[in-house]
C-alpha cells in the first residue's frame, strides 16, 4: 500500500510561527473550550498558553513532577498530567487539585478521562481507574506487559501494549474483556523488544477504534515502518489500515480523529524524518503528508474541528559527539507547536 | 622487564609446598595442587555492550536534569551511589563494583571505536596492536585449564579471529563461540574410531605441512592453531551443555543470548579459561532509545548481577577481572526519533574482582553529564589499570615485536588509582 498522498485542494495549512516550545515534548491537547492549548514537556512541566487571542500568550506553566511529563488530559473541568516517576495530579487551572505520589511505580505512559474517572497505564504493567474528583483508586488490573496507550468511551477502556495488543475493559470496574491483535507492531530483535501500540482512539461517533504504532525492522536504530489500523468496534475485525513507504519513516505517534471522518496522525523516523498526516479510513493512501517540521510526535484537534496543533522537532536534531549551539553551548533540542488550519 | 613464560608457572615453592605428601605427576591430581592452582589464576570476563550503552541509563543517571531522561536513580548497596532504575540487581552487587564516571575516549564512529577501544589505543608505532583479550592470552596465558586462553562468546557466527592478536601472532587470536555454541564438528563422529580419527589427524597434518612450505607462516600457523584448540575444546565438551545446570542458575541468568552466553562464560570461567570475552549487539540506540533502554538493560542487569555474585560465591572474584564496556557512551541531547546518538566524551565503564576496589565510584561528570568533572579517563588507562590489575605492571612489562620493544599500554597514560585495590 503506497503512503504517497493524493493532491488535495482541502490539504491543512500552517497558519502563524510556531510556538516555541524551549524543550521536546510528547503530547499537545486543547481544552475543552479551546481556549488554553497544554504541552507535555521533558522538563517535567506542563506548559500552556492562551489560544484564544490572535497569538498565543504563555500561561503559567504547572510543575511539581519528575522526570518527564509523560502524558496529559482535560477532563471536562481539569487537566490531568502524569510522569514518568509515576506521579499523577489533577489542576483546577493553575491550582494543584490533588496528586497521587505513585500511581504507577515508574514510567506512567498514558492517560485517559471519562466524566468521573481517569485511566492510568505504566511501565509497571497495571492499568488503573482513578475517581477524576479526589484521585482515589478505583481498580486496577495487572496486565503483566507493559502497557503503552489508553482510550476511552464512557463505558468501555482501550489499552494497548508492547506485544501489540488492544484489551478492552468495562468501565469503571476495569472488568476485562475482548481483545483487538495486531501482531505487527511488535518485534522481539536480538534481545530488544520493539515497538507496541504506541496511541489510540476512537472515532467521534464511537464506532471505531485506531490503533497506531509501527511494524519494526529491527532494534538499536529502531527502523520501523508506520501502521496506522482501523477495527470495526461492532464486528471486532479489522477494516483499513495505511502503512507508510519505508522504515525511515518511523513511528505512528498520535491520532486525533475528526468529526468528519478524516483522521489527523502524526508520524515520526529518523531525524528529519516525520509528518502531520490526514488519512480517510479505507482509502490506501494519505489525503495529505506535509509540514514545515519533522519528528511529530503530537496532534491534538481544536474542539471546534478548524484547526489543529502539531507537536514537532527543530531540525538537524541528531548527531553523534558534541554538537555545538551558535554560542558553543550544548544545546537541547526542542518541540515547536506549529498551528494547522485543517 | 621483558615477559616471559615464568612469570606464568607455579613457583616451584609454592608447588612443592602445596603437594606435598604427593608423588611425581600423581601431584597433579591431588586436590590440594589444584585448589593451589586455582588460587593463582589470573582472569578476565570482558562484556562487551556493542554499539554502546548510555550511562545516563545506567552507571551515572542524572535524573531531573535537562538530559536526564524519563528514569529515577535507585539507591545502590553502597550509601551515597546510584544507578538508574534499570539495572536494580546490579544495584544490589554494587559493593563489588568499581566505576569509573570520567571516561572520554577519542572516536565517535562504531568502525573505528571498537578497534581503538579493544586495542588500547596505544600511540601509533606502525604496528597493529592485539586487543585486549589477545593480550591478556600473551602476558597471563593460558593457565592450568588445559583450554584457549581468549574465548569469545558472541551471538551469531563463531569462528577462530586470528585478527584480534594484531603483531602477536595469529595463535593469540579469539576462539569465538557463535550462538554460545562449540565450533561445528567438534566432535568426532560415533561410527569413527578414536584410532581412524588420530590417522586422518596425522593426513592432516602431512597436508598442513605441505600446504604452509609456499605460504605466510602467521597465515597457516592460524588455522593449525584453531584445530589445536578445537581439540582442546573436545575434552571439555561437556562444558557447553547449560540445560544440565539447576533450572534456578538459567533463570535468574535469564533464556536471552545475554543470559545465556554469561552463564556459559562463568563455565568457561570456572574452567580456567583466562580470558572470556562476552558480546551483546544491538546497544546502537538512535531511536526510541528509552524504550530500548527499558528493555536491554535489564538484559544485561539480572545475569551481569548474577555472574558477579556466584564469582564471588565460589571465591573466584579474588582472581576473575570483571569488566563491562563498550566503544562509547550516548549522547547527552536526544534526538528527534527520542535516541541518543554516539558520546565519547563522557561515559562510564563498570568493572570488579581481582585487583579492584570494591563499591568505590572514580571521577564525575558534570551535574547534566555533558562533561568530565574530573581528570578525564582514556582507554590507555584503563588498560594500564586492567593490566595493573592483573599483576602485569606497565612500566615493567613490555612486548617485543620482531625486536622492536613496545609498550603493552599507552606510554603517556597512567592507571585509575582510585579503583585499584
Amino acid at each position: 500500500m503506497s503512503a504517497q498522498p493524493k493532491a488535495a485542494s482541502n490539504a491543512p495549512k500552517e497558519v502563524g510561527k510556531p510556538i516555541a516550545v524551549p524543550v521536546q515534548a510528547s503530547r499537545v491537547r486543547f481544552s475543552p473550550d479551546g481556549k488554553v492549548l497544554a504541552v507535555a514537556c521533558f522538563d517535567a512541566k506542563a506548559r500552556r498558553y492562551d489560544v484564544s487571542g490572535k497569538e498565543p500568550a504563555e500561561l503559567p506553566a504547572l510543575g511539581e513532577h519528575n522526570g518527564w511529563l509523560s502524558a496529559l488530559a482535560f477532563g471536562e473541568e481539569r487537566l490531568f498530567t502524569a510522569d514518568s516517576w509515576g506521579r499523577l495530579s489533577a489542576w483546577d487551572g493553575a491550582t494543584r487539585a490533588w496528586t497521587v505520589e505513585a500511581a504507577h511505580d515508574g514510567w506512567l505512559r498514558a492517560l485517559a478521562v471519562t466524566k468521573a474517572h481517569v485511566f492510568t497505564c505504566g511501565r509497571d504493567g497495571f492499568v488503573r481507574a482513578w475517581s477524576a474528583a479526589d484521585g482515589k483508586k478505583i481498580a486496577e488490573f495487572d496486565a503483566k506487559a507493559d502497557v503503552l496507550s489508553l482510550c476511552a468511551s464512557e463505558s468501555t477502556l482501550f489499552a494497548g501494549d508492547l506485544f501489540g495488543t488492544v484489551r478492552t475493559f468495562e468501565l469503571p470496574a476495569l472488568k476485562p474483556g475482548r481483545a483487538f491483535e495486531v501482531k505487527e507492531f511488535y518485534k522481539l530483535d536480538r534481545i530488544q523488544d520493539v515497538g507496541g501500540v504506541k496511541c489510540l482512539a476512537l472515532s467521534p461517533n464511537g464506532k471505531s477504534l485506531f490503533a497506531g504504532g509501527a511494524e519494526p525492522k529491527g532494534g538499536g536504530f529502531v527502523e520501523c515502518t508506520p501502521l496506522l489500523v482501523a477495527f470495526d468496534l461492532a464486528s471486532g475485525k479489522r477494516t483499513s489500515q495505511w502503512k507508510g513507504a519505508n522504515p525511515a519513516e518511523g513511528f505512528v505517534t498520535d491520532l486525533a480523529p475528526h468529526a468528519d471522518g478524516r483522521v489527523l496522525f502524526t508520524t515520526s523516523g529518523q531525524p528529519g524524518q516525520g509528518k502531520l498526516h490526514v488519512w480517510k479510513p479505507g482509502d490506501a493512501t494519505t489525503s495529505f503528508s506535509g509540514g514545515k517540521l519533522p519528528n511529530c510526535h503530537s496532534v491534538a484537534l481544536h474542539p471546534n474541528g478548524e484547526v489543529a496543533a502539531v507537536s514537532a522537532t527543530n531540525a538537524n536534531s541528531s548527531g553523534n559527539g558534541r554538537v555545538k549551539g551558535t554560542g558553543g553551548d550544548y544545546p537541547n533540542n526542542a518541540s515547536p507547536v506549529q498551528m494547522w488550519k485543517v | 622487564m621483558l615477559c616471559t613464560p615464568g612469570e606464568h608457572r607455579v613457583t616451584r615453592r609454592k608447588f612443592l609446598g602445596a603437594s606435598a605428601g604427593a608423588v611425581g605427576l600423581g601431584a597433579l591430581a591431588n586436590p590440594a595442587v589444584a585448589d593451589e592452582l586455582k588460587k593463582q589464576r589470573r582472569q578476565v570476563l570482558f562484556v562487551w555492550l556493542d554499539g554502546g550503552m548510555s550511562q545516563l541509563e545506567s552507571w551515572d543517571p542524572k535524573p531531573n536534569t535537562p538530559f536526564g531522561g524519563p528514569f529515577r536513580s535507585i539507591q545502590t548497596s553502597v550509601p551515597g551511589v546510584r544507578v538508574s532504575e534499570l539495572l536494580p540487581q546490579c544495584a544490589k552487587q554494587m559493593h563489588r563494583l568499581a566505576l569509573v564516571r570520567s571516561v572520554s575516549t577519542q572516536d565517535n564512529s562504531h568502525s573505528a571505536g571498537v578497534d581503538r577501544i579493544q586495542r588500547g589505543d596505544p600511540k601509533n608505532r606502525g604496528v597493529t596492536y592485539p586487543y585486549f583479550g589477545s593480550a591478556v592470552a600473551k602476558l597471563v596465558g593460558a593457565g592450568d585449564s588445559g583450554l584457549p586462553p581468549y574465548v569469545w562468546v558472541k551471538p551469531m557466527s563463531g569462528g577462530f579471529i586470528y585478527k584480534h592478536a594484531g603483531f602477536l601472532g595469529p595463535k593469540f587470536g579469539a576462539l569465538a563461540l557463535g550462538d554460545g555454541k562449540p565450533p561445528e564438528n567438534l566432535l568426532r563422529p560415533k561410527d569413527l574410531s578414536a584410532e581412524a580419527d588420530d590417522e586422518r589427524n596425522e593426513l592432516r597434518k602431512l597436508l598442513d605441512k605441505e600446504y604452509a612450505a609456499n605460504r605466510r607462516p602467521e597465515l597457516t600457523e592460524a588455522n593449525t592453531h584453531a584445530f589445536e584448540m578445537a581439540a582442546q575444546l573436545q575434552k571439555k565438551i561437556e562444558l557447553f551443555d547449560l540445560s544440565k545446570l539447576p533450572q534456578k542458575d538459567q533463570d535468574r541468568y535469564g533464556s536471552h543470548d545475554l543470559g545465556r552466553h554469561l552463564l556459559l562464560a562463568r563455565r568457561l570461567l570456572e574452567a580456567g579459561v583466562t580470558f572470556v570475552k562476552v558480546t551483546s549487539y544491538g546497544w546502537d540506540t538512535h531511536g526510541d532509545h528509552f524504550n530500548g533502554a527499558a528493555s536491554l538493560h535489564p538484559k544485561f542487569d539480572k545475569p551481569f548481577a548474577a555472574i558477579l555474585e556466584d564469582l564471588a560465591d565460589r571465591g573466584m572474584l579474588d582472581n576473575v577481572l570483571v569488566i563491562a564496556c563498550a566503544e562509547f557512551g550516548r549522547t547527552p541531547r536526544i534526538n528527534g526519533h527520542i535516541g541518543r546518538d554516539h558520546w565519547p566524551e563522557a561515559w562510564s565503564v563498570a568493572m570488579a574482582g581481582r585487583g579492584i576496589k570494591r563499591g568505590v565510584v572514580a571521577g564525575r561528570t558534570n551535574d547534566t553529564g555533558t562533561d568530565v568533572a574530573t581528570d578525564p579517563v582514556d582507554i590507555g588507562g584503563l588498560f594500564h589499570t586492567w593490566f595493573r590489575a592483573l599483576g602485569v605492571n606497565p612500566e615493567e612489562v613490555q612486548y617485543r615485536n620482531a625486536g622492536q620493544p613496545l609498550p603493552i599500554a599507552h606510554d603517556d597514560m597512567k592507571p585509575v588509582s582510585e579503583v585499584l585495590a
